[in-house]
């Protein structure tokens, strides 16, 4: 864990002092205000009878696509400077030759995106400030909804990590993310398309649309937990390994 | 400080570094010399922990740099090749963030990161972007970033490459300074910074260690030296009179370059060095002596150059021999 701390203020820094994260966390949030502002108007027009028990905080996070979607665009964009640019510009062979560990570089740099990953999602509970002023909000479904956004994300930056140190070009390594994440959620997908079976159920249990959905309904499943923990773990292991091997090139 | 036992590098079937062992002690600076692609910053690369060894060991400070590599780092300060800096920092950011890194306790950091960016020179640049500086800038916030904290030993790669005559003398004799109570290790292709700098050289080509010796002894194989000059009359007969003489290792007629039609120029090889002046009025007496007109005398004292060349190309041969 050596040397964690000032890389992670460090990594900070940079992606602050950057445009980069600005543009994504204002481009984020602009959709998420629309995505909000649509949800909101769509219960306002509703009558009453029609909503039945399901309200406009379950509406956001668990029924529409637009909470996720950007997500497997946001996640690279977050990630793909990390490493990439490090091995680009030579910057790694005076970050290794410090006295840091593997593991407290790569967790630095993975804290850092996870980081911004969340001050990219804090002005959402703006939200549902607002609909608790005008109705009642379930604070059970508030609180599931929001761990699963962060443990899906927390496994999508990791993904990311991943790809970055794979690769010495953003771009190459934000595309494979990109592409890694995608697959990871439209095999969820499939779970709504292929017959029930093996593999069905394996589609149900990495399917992020139904963990949202659950979630959104104050549900839980630890089973889902468990496969968050190893989307996050297996990625940063696999970036340790890939870290050490540079030196062994 | 440095201890390097038979290390080698392979990248691939390629093999940059083979068998190269040295020690570096505290109060030495030592140059580390060799044409392009000799095999140097792989060398300082494995030094600083940045690339694994194909075979061999390295301590530094007294730290195994496999086993311990924290440790070893620790007591290393490491200045790359190009410089590598990140450039939305500012210089003063910049060096902030590498004491903490370097585990410089937070009490002493800012004097620290003051203390290095005078000794490098770029304390009037601590405020500007790193992407802003000149190329000569970069190298010496590199090198600030290796001075920070004070390290026991230092492995500089090409520290004056690319600065100016002005900041080429500061960078030397800050070495010089250090040098006193330091190891440092520096890489280099130019002889002269060696004699400027350095107490002690290394000399590699095509990965090997192929001389080392202090300066003294690279600068006594620069007087391993001989004559050229010219006579006049039997080309011949004066050649078999100075082969004659005991100084003399050899001759040769120059024929590339005939001084006139009468005359010939003669490359003359003494035997030993320190016989140098001596050797010279034997051959001219001699010559003059046995009725041959002697028209002019150079002295050839070999540049450190060519005894640079000799050693790297001497090498050269021996792997197309083996090739
Ligand atoms: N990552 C690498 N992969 C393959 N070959 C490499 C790699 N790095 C260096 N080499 C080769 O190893 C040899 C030694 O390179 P090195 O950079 O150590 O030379 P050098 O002595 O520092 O030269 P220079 O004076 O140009 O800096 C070169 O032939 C180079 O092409
Ligand atoms: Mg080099």
């Amino acid at each position: 864990m050596r040397g964690f701390w000032p890389i992670f203020k460090r990594e900070l820094f940079s992606l602050f002092v950057t445009p980069l994260a600005w543009v994504v966390i204002t481009s984020f949030l602009l959709l998420q205000g629309l995505h909000f502002f649509l949800i909101v108007v769509n219960f306002a027009a509703a009558p009453a009878e029609a909503v039945g028990d399901s309200g406009p905080v379950q509406a956001f996070f668990g029924q529409t696509m637009l909470l996720y979607v950007p997500l497997l665009l946001v996640c690279p964009l977050l990630t793909m400077r990390l490493f990439a640019e490090e091995r680009r510009s030579g910057t790694i062979e005076t970050l290794l030759t410090a006295p840091v560990g593997t593991v407290g570089v790569v967790l630095a740099k993975y804290a850092a995106a996870l980081a911004t990953y969340v001050v990219m999602w804090a002005p959402t509970a703006l939200y549902i400030v607002i609909l608790a002023r005008t109705g009642d909000v379930d604070w059970r479904v508030v609180g599931t909804s929001y761990l699963s956004v962060f443990a899906i994300g927390a496994g999508y930056l990791a993904l990311g990590v991943m790809t970055s140190a794979l690769t010495q070009s953003q771009l190459t390594a934000a595309v494979l993310s990109a592409l890694v994440i995608s697959g990871l959620f439209f095999f969820g997908f499939a779970e709504f398309i292929v017959p029930d079976g093996p593999a069905h159920d394996l589609a149900t249990h990495v399917s992020v649309w139904t963990q949202m959905n659950d979630a959104s309904r104050g549900l839980i499943d630890s089973r889902r937990l468990v496969f968050d923990a190893t989307v996050v773990l297996l990625p940063l292991f696999v970036t340790v390994r890939a870290v050490e091997a540079w030196r062994w090139g | 400080m440095i201890e390097v036992e038979r290390l080698s590098k392979s990248y691939g079937a390629f093999r940059a570094v083979s068998d190269v062992s040295f020690h570096v002690e505290r109060g030495e600076v030592v140059g580390f010399l060799g044409p392009n692609g000799a095999g140097k910053s792989t060398t300082l690369r494995m030094l600083a922990g940045f690339l694994g060894p194909s075979a061999g060991r390295i301590r530094i400070g007294g730290h195994d740099i496999a086993e311990e590599p924290q440790l070893a780092r620790e007591k290393l300060g490491y200045m790359p090749e190009t410089s590598p800096l990140y450039p939305e920092m500012r210089v003063r950011e910049y060096l902030a963030f590498r004491a903490e890194v370097k585990r410089v306790p937070r009490s002493a950091r800012a004097k620290a990161v003051e203390r290095a960016a005078e000794e490098a020179r770029v304390d009037d640049v601590a405020d500007v972007l790193v992407q802003h500086l000149s190329k000569g800038y970069r190298q010496r916030v590199g090198l600030a970033d290796a001075l920070l904290g004070d390290p026991p030993v230092l492995i500089l790669d090409e520290p004056t490459a690319g600065l100016d005559p002005n900041q080429i003398r500061e960078v030397r004799e800050l070495v010089k300074r250090r040098g006193k109570d330091h190891a440092i290790l520096v890489s280099t292709h130019i002889l002269s910074e060696v004699e400027a700098t350095c107490s002690r050289a290394l000399v590699v080509a095509r990965g090997k260690l192929v001389a080392s010796g202090t300066i003294e002894e690279l600068r006594e194989m620069r007087r391993a030296s001989g004559l050229r000059i010219v006579v006049r009359g039997d080309a011949p007969r004066a050649l078999g009179i100075v082969r004659a003489l005991p100084e003399i290792a050899g001759a040769e007629v120059d024929a590339g370059h005939a001084p006139a039609a009468d005359a010939a120029a003669l490359v003359v090889e003494y035997r030993r060095a320190e016989g140098g002046a001596e050797a010279a009025e034997r051959v001219v007496a001699a010559l003059v002596g046995a009725g041959l007109g002697v028209r002019e005398v150079v002295p050839r004292a070999a540049t450190l150059e060519q005894v640079f060349s000799e050693l790297t190309r001497v090498d050269e041969d021996a792997a197309e021999v083996q090739a």
